[in-house]
């Protein structure tokens, strides 16, 4: 039994098949996180990574399969629902509000699942404290580091049980990149779940507890690095190859 | 002739009032859903006749007005929730038609009934008027302008003070991102098209005090929201009251100065010619407006 199959999972998603009208993009995805694990989407563009993690936060309706979250079955839930679960997704484009502040943004995302706003707001700022000097401008005018930032920042203002990260490092400086990952690092010391799709597979191995490949819609390699590294040469040979 | 062209004004304001608050709610229902309701127009002619239906049953007039704007709130979010939402991921083009149906729709159940009568509201106080200066005000201009002004304030608290002011100006800049942080987009589309309806018929109604009611006062309300709105710039609150202050206040002037004709086609005018020389309007960033 592949041990993402075994019981006490935060997550367990098996046969996930999902698509878009007249295009099938997932063939029967099993897929599954402990509490406090991170696990890494690694695959080549198209391969399914992002459909996956939208069906898991439900942007994308499984055309079948199951996700069980805690127990309870939330595939085909809306988005909001499933949000206020505590399964809280960094898509990829951000989706932040362009014309709000910082800390409207921040204040936004806690919203739906309550909890003190202000202690939550005031650590976000502590954990990026380029936000914390920005707290007043408009997200619109920051740059994709920053914004990247507050889109983290607005996430972790949600609670998350299992946080949902798209391509955090995409298209940013590389310094915003060792931040961003120096932020991940910290998000998994704190113990919160996590599934990242991310291209840099540098950075995903430095934080992944276990990572899938895919490819083509189905998972083709799985495997737990935590006992010992994984070699960075025969991953990207079995994503690209 | 300074004493003709401040009455012009005056009474211009007065109408420019009810322009606005149609425009106003149009940009309610727009800034929510990113979609021109161009049924509007029949949701303010269905609220004056709701109102009307309710007084002719015997309710006196506060109660009807508050159970009008309840049943058109109602009538929004219903048409919404069950005609507009199934179409919602097509495109904006579908969803513009679908609003105009709806609009149709209503129209020819109003033509059934009260097609061939001419009827009116009964105002619920006595018309008066009086000389300020040179200048005439009707308690009908007064009772408009208190109204939309009162109406405005709410709003304008509403929209920029109160947490579900920022909530509705969040889902308008993403709705992607209003889903990312736990908000159910589709009923919230559902209640703020049930707002903009129920403002509409608040228009309505008082239009209903100046003008006799008719099933196709819907098509001409329309034409001036969307002026207004245009005007001012889509999207934007305070551009759709200036929209269409300044629309009221042209239609009496030209009409006065040049032909009577201008009444009917300064809405006309003004579209096409703010379309071509600044199609964001006075105070909209967006310049394009999605169909």
């Amino acid at each position: 039994m592949p041990e993402d199959l075994l019981p006490n999972q935060l997550l367990t998603a098996r046969g996930l098949e999902a698509g878009y009208p007249g295009k099938q993009i997932l063939f029967g995805v099993d897929l599954a996180v402990a509490p406090a694990e991170v696990v890494v989407l690694l695959g080549a563009n198209g391969s399914g990574k992002s459909t996956a993690l939208n069906t898991l936060s439900g942007f994308v309706r499984p055309w079948a399969g199951s996700i069980r979250f805690e127990g309870a079955e939330i595939a085909g839930r809306p988005p909001h629902r499933i949000f206020r679960r505590g399964i809280v997704q960094v898509s990829q484009a951000r989706d932040l509000f362009p014309d709000l502040t910082v800390e409207d943004n921040l204040r936004l995302g806690a919203w739906a699942r309550g909890g003190a706003v202000d202690a939550l707001a005031e650590d976000v700022f502590r954990s990026f404290p380029r936000l914390a000097e920005r707290r007043r401008q408009m997200v619109r005018l920051m740059s994709g580091g920053e914004q990247q930032m507050v889109a983290i920042g607005r996430a972790l203002m949600g609670r998350p049980k299992l946080l949902l990260l798209d391509e955090p490092s995409g298209g940013l400086a590389p310094v915003f990149v060792k931040e961003i990952a120096a932020i991940i690092a910290e998000l998994k010391r704190r113990a919160i779940a996590m599934v990242i799709v991310e291209q840099n597979i540098k950075l995903a191995l430095s934080i992944a507890d276990r990572f899938l490949i895919l490819r083509d819609g189905r998972v083709t390699q799985r495997q737990d690095i935590r006992a010992g590294a994984a070699d960075e040469q025969d991953i990207v040979r079995s994503i690209y190859l | 002739m300074l004493a003709v062209f401040l009455q012009l004004v005056v009474s211009g304001v007065a109408t420019g009032m009810l322009y606005a608050l149609v425009a106003l709610s149009m940009t309610v229902g727009y800034r929510a859903t990113t979609v021109v309701n161009f049924g509007h127009g029949d949701m303010v002619m269905a609220g004056a006749y709701a109102v009307f239906v309710f007084v002719g049953s015997g309710l006196p007039f506060a109660p009807a007005l508050l159970l009008g704007l309840v049943v058109l709130f109602l009538f929004g979010l219903g048409t919404q929730r069950v005609l507009m939402r199934p179409i919602i991921a097509g495109p904006h083009l579908s969803l513009a038609m679908m609003a105009l149906a709806i609009g149709y729709a209503v129209r020819g159940g109003a033509r059934l009934e009260w097609g061939s009568e001419v009827t009116t509201l009964q105002r619920p106080y006595a018309q008066d008027a009086w000389m300020v200066g040179p200048v005439v005000f009707t308690t009908d201009d007064l009772v408009i302008a208190t109204f939309v002004i009162l109406l405005l304030l709410v709003l304008f608290l509403v929209f920029n003070v109160t947490p579900v002011g920022r909530l509705i100006r969040a889902v308008f800049q993403s709705q992607r991102g209003a889903a990312l942080v736990g908000i159910d987009v589709h009923a919230f589309h559902g209640v703020m098209w049930g707002a903009g309806a129920a403002l509409g018929a608040a228009g309505g109604v008082l239009l209903a005090l100046i003008v006799p009611l008719s099933p196709d006062m819907g098509v001409w309300t329309l034409l001036r929201g969307f002026a207004a709105m245009t005007l001012g710039g889509f999207g934007s609150l305070h551009g759709a009251v200036i929209g269409g202050l300044i629309l009221g206040v042209m239609e009496k002037l030209l009409g006065f100065y040049l032909s009577t004709v201008f009444i009917d086609i300064t809405a006309y005018l003004i579209t096409i010619l703010v379309l071509l020389i600044r199609p964001s309007g006075l105070f909209g960033r967006q310049a394009a407006v999605r169909v």
